[in-house]
């Protein structure tokens, strides 16, 4: 009897919990339905479904977004953030760990202040220093930018991830007459494997998704990222739906495939990089 | 390791710093104390900025919207996320599905979030109006960011929409720090499902309860983006948060300078905020 009202219990508990999750999921549901119908259907029945998508929302956001040309930009730009931020990050965090000293304190207390500070902070003196160098509109300016306003985290990052390496593993290598710099390529990159991943993704995300930088830094609409393009097409005065939905999903939509591909790693690595 | 090549490693990364960082640091400061505006020469003028950002009540108004926003996100977003990582703790079945689908909405960028949440608010053929009506509450719809009264936490709620799957995942994550030597032994004891989570949970997971707060805190102060793309700081000035100013002074009127005490004052802020947070809720973890 008992048994039995446990299982009913935690049938319903299960299913609440879910329909919760459902009305959470409502809005992404409502962004997916929304681009496939016209702004008369909309009008109609706010609330209605697509039964004939009308798949002419998406073709004529396309070639507007310049869909193609955005992806590029955006995926030049956050490959190329990654590695610099995972190459320097590394290489930084390495004499940290294996040498400490009374400069480790300093670099620790800058990485802690870099962490903290907003990017609003340093963005009029970024702003002026790139126009005064012709940084403006190119993608090393706004690679460089990322990468220092990332940096900071990705020195945080590997300092915890290093700190786990054996030292014995390091020494023996030492006594193969490796030098440091064969030590760091060859053992230690290679353990950091997962926590470069892991960064990667964290990193990939905030720049893909980041609206700031590029809105002051990269005002040459052929060089703009998806964000960009999805901020630009949509405009602010008359939104219509009809531009508004197809731009969100098209806007969203690698970010989310990515997702559902790596999903436990990226959950994982979030979690991760907050805990450290 | 020897000297030379611990130089060698950290050198790329300081001079980064150096330049990207530290070196706009120390310009934003010395910028807040001139008219810089952009262009020509800069004349100092000593904490005019300042005074005038302490003096005239709409800037102080900003920094109380900021930090008033800050504060309605950090506690609702910290509730549900411990409200979401407790029931799932206790429904492996669903645990790893929810944690992913509560998770989505945080892979999609603020002006995505942004535009579609305002097209929900919106008083016309808005999807929350149109849910209101459907169910009889005809006299609950109205323009949420229209209103000054409401539209601070409409946009409130589009960001603790965002991101409450982030809170859930850190809260997750100490939970799963939990041995289960422990969570049997209450059980056994007799322990209720909410004794359990109040007398042993709760203390265990006061890491993750530290973890969360900062980091949303340090978030949401920041934020920008969803003012910007739903409201533009309105109705009425009623969203105008501290870097809506910031950008406003910058890119509207090219007041340079003023936007880099803005930026100062942001900055000290939010160090001030986290470091009494880290303290309290520190001692607060040493305490259990």
């Amino acid at each position: 009897m008992n048994r039995r009202r446990n299982r009913v219990g935690r049938v319903l508990a299960n299913g609440g919990v879910l329909v919760v999750v459902a009305i959470m999921l409502l809005p992404v549901l409502y962004m997916l339905t929304m681009s496939l119908r016209t702004p008369t259907d909309i009008a109609q029945a706010p609330l209605g479904l697509p039964l004939d998508p009308a798949w002419e929302n998406y073709a004529r956001a396309l070639p507007a977004m310049n869909y193609a040309q955005a992806i590029l930009n955006s995926v030049i730009i956050t490959v190329a953030v990654a590695a610099l931020t995972a190459l320097l990050g590394s290489m930084a965090a390495f004499p940290i760990v294996m040498r400490a000293g009374w400069w480790t304190r300093i670099m620790i207390m800058v990485v802690a202040l870099g962490m903290a500070t907003p990017n609003f902070v340093v963005i009029t003196p970024i702003y002026v220093i790139f126009r005064d160098l012709g940084l403006l509109n190119t993608y090393p300016g706004i690679i460089l930018a990322y990468a220092a306003l990332n940096l900071p985290l990705a020195i945080f990052f590997y300092i915890g991830f290093m700190s786990t390496i054996p030292r014995e593993l390091l020494e023996s290598a030492r006594l193969d007459r490796c030098n440091d710099w064969q030590v760091f390529w060859r053992i230690v990159r290679p353990l950091l494997g997962p926590a470069t991943a892991t960064l990667s993704l964290f990193v990939m995300l905030f720049v893909w998704n980041d609206l700031t930088y590029p809105l002051l830094l990269l005002t040459d609409p052929a060089k703009q990222t998806v964000t960009i393009s999805v901020y630009r097409f949509v405009g602010n005065q008359n939104v219509l739906p009809d531009q508004l939905f197809p731009a969100a999903v098209l806007g969203s939509l690698p970010l989310l495939v990515l997702f559902l591909i790596f999903q436990r790693r990226i959950v994982a690595g979030v979690t991760a990089g907050a805990g450290k | 390791m020897s000297r030379r090549s611990a130089i060698a490693f950290a050198a790329p990364a300081v001079i980064f710093l150096l330049v990207f960082f530290i070196y706009p640091i120390v310009r934003t400061v010395q910028m807040s104390l001139t008219d810089f505006t952009g262009v020509g020469d800069a004349t100092f003028i000593g904490g005019e900025n300042y005074e005038r950002i302490f003096t005239r009540t709409d800037y102080l108004e900003a920094l109380w919207i900021t930090i008033r926003f800050t504060f309605v996100v950090v506690v609702v977003q910290t509730l549900a996320g411990l409200v979401m990582a407790a029931l799932l703790y206790r429904l492996p079945a669903i645990r790893n599905f929810s944690r992913a689908a509560l998770f989505t909405p945080a892979m999609m960028s603020f002006v995505v979030v942004g535009y579609v949440w305002q097209f929900i608010y919106s008083p016309f053929s808005g999807g929350l109006n149109a849910l209101l009506r459907s169910v009889g509450l005809d006299f609950l719809a109205q323009g949420w960011l229209g209103n000054p009264d409401i539209a601070l936490y409409a946009i409130a709620i589009a960001h603790v929409w965002m991101f409450t799957g982030y809170t859930t995942a850190i809260f997750l994550a100490g939970y799963a720090a939990i041995s289960p030597e422990i969570d049997e032994a209450a059980r056994i004891d007799g322990a209720s499902s909410w004794q359990r989570f109040r007398f042993m949970e709760l203390p265990l997971l006061s890491r993750s309860f530290t973890i969360n707060i900062i980091l949303s805190t340090i978030g949401t102060l920041k934020t920008f983006e969803l003012p910007f793309i739903m409201t533009r700081g309105g109705p009425d000035g009623a969203t105008q948060t501290l870097s809506l100013e910031i950008i406003y002074q910058l890119f509207r009127n090219f007041d340079f300078g003023f936007a880099s005490a803005l930026s100062a004052v942001m900055l000290v802020v939010i160090v001030v905020i986290a470091m009494l947070q880290n303290w309290y809720l520190r001692k607060r973890e040493d305490a259990v």
